[in-house]
């Protein structure tokens, strides 16, 4: 079969192992690459291979058992001078370098803010298919690929994707989907000291950077969230989520309606175009239940309602639901809640 | 700076409907808009024309149908518009995509070029980061402030979970705007009459481009759907009531999520 003449020729055969991208955040390993481990576990088992983990950035090194901890039996490091600013086609061309040179037959990366920036450009650099922000993978019983499984057509359909012909296989994941593995100090793997070839330069330069504190907990780690969606009429209904949320020790989210409204900001939303959250419980206020964010809260422990709405579909995927106005309904819950707190300290 | 934008015309997904008696997609009827996320790049470029002069491309590969989309751009201020179509070009996933659009920029003078963030439809975020890696230009994502520091750069400012940073790029680049990052402006209908009375909106077929017919649409894939199905429904106990007595109710509520383990107060 032709392929394209700016492809080169690959023999799928050769490509072996499933790799993990391990993002470095503030000198430890990412929570993200982390989950990519465990899913790369999971897949090395189903199709007998080894697991490996890939490290890029200055002075990373050191964080090379810490991966084997959790699950790689291989780690691959950059540990160069170069790598000690992030830069999207500097790293790309780190890993595709690793990959040319070691074959893996699938690459994970975590869908982080980075990892969706970089690793399309990994997947050009080879030639080679990339599917993005994957909620499960699974072995192809018949042809024995890895697929990748995402939400497609706005969360309406998921489709299943294979990579043909072409290796690696490059997959993005959804943060927070999958679960982190446990941290086995037991463990032992081989670590492998590597020089990826990369230019000299990308015409980019970092020149200012400016952290912030949210002042709050990220949505995708609260154990309570109060989400509120267009339904809350206006910016002051997050007024009254907000002394709800306090009272109970939540963090408040909201919908796609109600960042595109100002309401509240864009890392605070929950569904398909914002997070997937995995709390124990999540309050949605006024927010009716469209696919896309039923999406984000499908991980949820306990879905809790609260609509004026009665044909509301959020009525449909919840476990409690109360039909009534919120303006009533969160300051009953909120007195409900102070008045067991007095009975407790009696 | 020439700018050329890269658009997408979707399927309006918010207005998608399920038919209760097959359980199967209505996808007929459906209206189709520009990407919502690429009105953003559209505004951060006219914004840079307006202050610094030069001209805005559109660009979009799709059906003929998708020549609305263009004459939107063009109503927003864009100068030229190009729509990329031909029988060839169709299945193509993101690689191929990205093939076709950089090879139909490399065509054209310009000096930037900006995406929206990801579509609504398929979200991949990819097309930016590809197009760029084609033309081996620097590129950034989640961009929400662009400044023309003259001498062949950019200055770009992008915003991450928990910090804002600042880039300086040499030109050409690729910029791909954050969602929200704009409020973007509304069509002229002067502007968006040029498009009946001038060639304002071009149409490049492969004669046009003429790349080789491997490198693109389905078979300059390498990934294919395998399968697709519907989301499987997570199971919940839906205990839904419409309180006479909200606050007996809400008590209720209370106390059977503290049994649940759910709450602790």
């Amino acid at each position: 079969m032709s392929i394209c003449s700016e492809w080169d020729k690959i023999d799928p055969r050769e490509y072996r192992g499933i790799w993990a991208y391990l993002e470095v955040e503030d000198g430890v390993l990412g929570e993200g690459g982390l989950q990519m481990l465990g899913v790369a576990r999971n897949l090395a088992s189903q199709k007998d291979t080894y697991v490996g983990g890939v490290l890029i950035g200055k002075g990373v090194s050191s964080l090379a058992r810490e991966a084997i901890y959790y699950g790689a039996d291989k780690v691959f490091i950059a540990d160069d001078e170069k790598f000690e600013e992030y830069y999207a086609a500097l790293y790309a061309e780190a890993l595709a370098s690793l990959a040319k040179e070691h074959k893996p037959e699938v690459i994970l990366v975590s869908g982080t803010m980075r990892g969706r920036e970089f690793t399309p450009y990994v997947a050009n650099t080879l030639r080679t298919g990339i599917t993005a922000d994957c909620t499960s993978f699974e072995v192809d019983p018949a042809v024995k690929d890895v697929l990748g499984v995402r939400p497609t057509f706005g969360a309406y359909l998921i489709a299943h994707i294979r990579t043909l012909n072409r290796r690696p296989a490059i997959f993005t994941a959804r943060p927070n989907v999958f679960p982190t593995p446990e941290r086995n100090p037991a463990r032992e793997g081989e670590i492998i000291h590597t020089q990826p070839k990369v230019a000299d330069g990308y015409g980019v330069k970092l020149v200012n950077k400016k952290r912030f504190s949210r002042g709050t907990v990220p949505i995708e780690k609260a154990k309570i969230l109060v989400s509120g969606g267009k339904g809350l009429g206006s910016r002051d209904g997050f007024t009254i989520l907000q002394e709800f949320a306090k009272v109970i020790g939540g963090e408040i989210s909201g919908s796609r309606k109600a960042v595109d409204a100002g309401w509240i900001t864009h890392d605070k939303q929950v569904g398909q175009t914002g997070k997937t959250v995995r709390s124990d419980l999540y309050f949605a206020v006024g927010i009716s239940g469209a696919v896309q964010h039923l999406y984000g809260i499908r991980e949820a422990r306990c879905v809790v309602a609260i609509n004026k709405d009665p044909d509301a579909p959020i009525f449909d995927n919840c476990d409690y639901g109360l039909i009534g106005d919120y303006t009533e309904v969160i300051p009953a819950l909120i007195k409900a809640v102070k008045k067991l707190q007095a009975r407790k300290t009696e | 700076m020439d700018i050329v934008v890269c658009i997408k015309w979707v399927p309006n997904t918010t207005s998608v409907n399920i038919d209760q008696k097959t359980g199967t997609l209505i996808r007929s009827g459906v209206p189709s808009v520009i990407n919502p996320h690429d009105l953003h790049a559209l505004e951060i470029a006219l914004t840079l024309k307006d202050r610094f002069g030069g001209s805005v491309t559109a660009i979009t590969m799709a059906p003929p149908s998708a020549k609305l989309g263009l004459e939107h751009a063009i109503g927003m201020g864009c100068d030229r518009a190009i729509l990329l179509t031909d029988m060839v070009y169709a299945g193509a996933d993101t690689l191929a995509t990205s093939y076709t659009l950089a090879k139909t920029i490399s065509k054209l003078k310009f000096d930037l070029i900006l995406v929206g963030q990801e579509t609504v439809d398929s979200s991949t975020a990819h097309i930016g980061a590809q197009v760029a890696s084609w033309l081996h230009i620097p590129y950034l994502y989640y961009v929400v402030d662009v400044n023309y520091l003259g001498d062949g750069k950019i200055w770009a400012k992008r915003l991450l979970e928990d910090a804002y940073e600042e880039y300086e790029l040499t030109l050409p680049a690729l910029l791909a705007a954050a969602m929200h990052s704009t409020h973007p402006r509304r069509v002229k209908l002067s502007y968006k009459l040029r498009c009946k009375s001038e060639q304002i909106i071009e149409v490049w077929s492969n004669k046009t481009l003429g790349l080789e017919a491997n490198c693109v649409g389905l078979k300059g894939s390498p990934t294919i759907v395998r399968k697709t199905s519907f989301v499987p429904e997570v199971p919940r106990k839906k205990i839904v009531c419409k309180p006479k007595d909200v606050e007996q109710a809400a008590e209720w509520l209370i106390k059977r999520l503290i049994e649940e383990r759910l709450l602790k107060i």
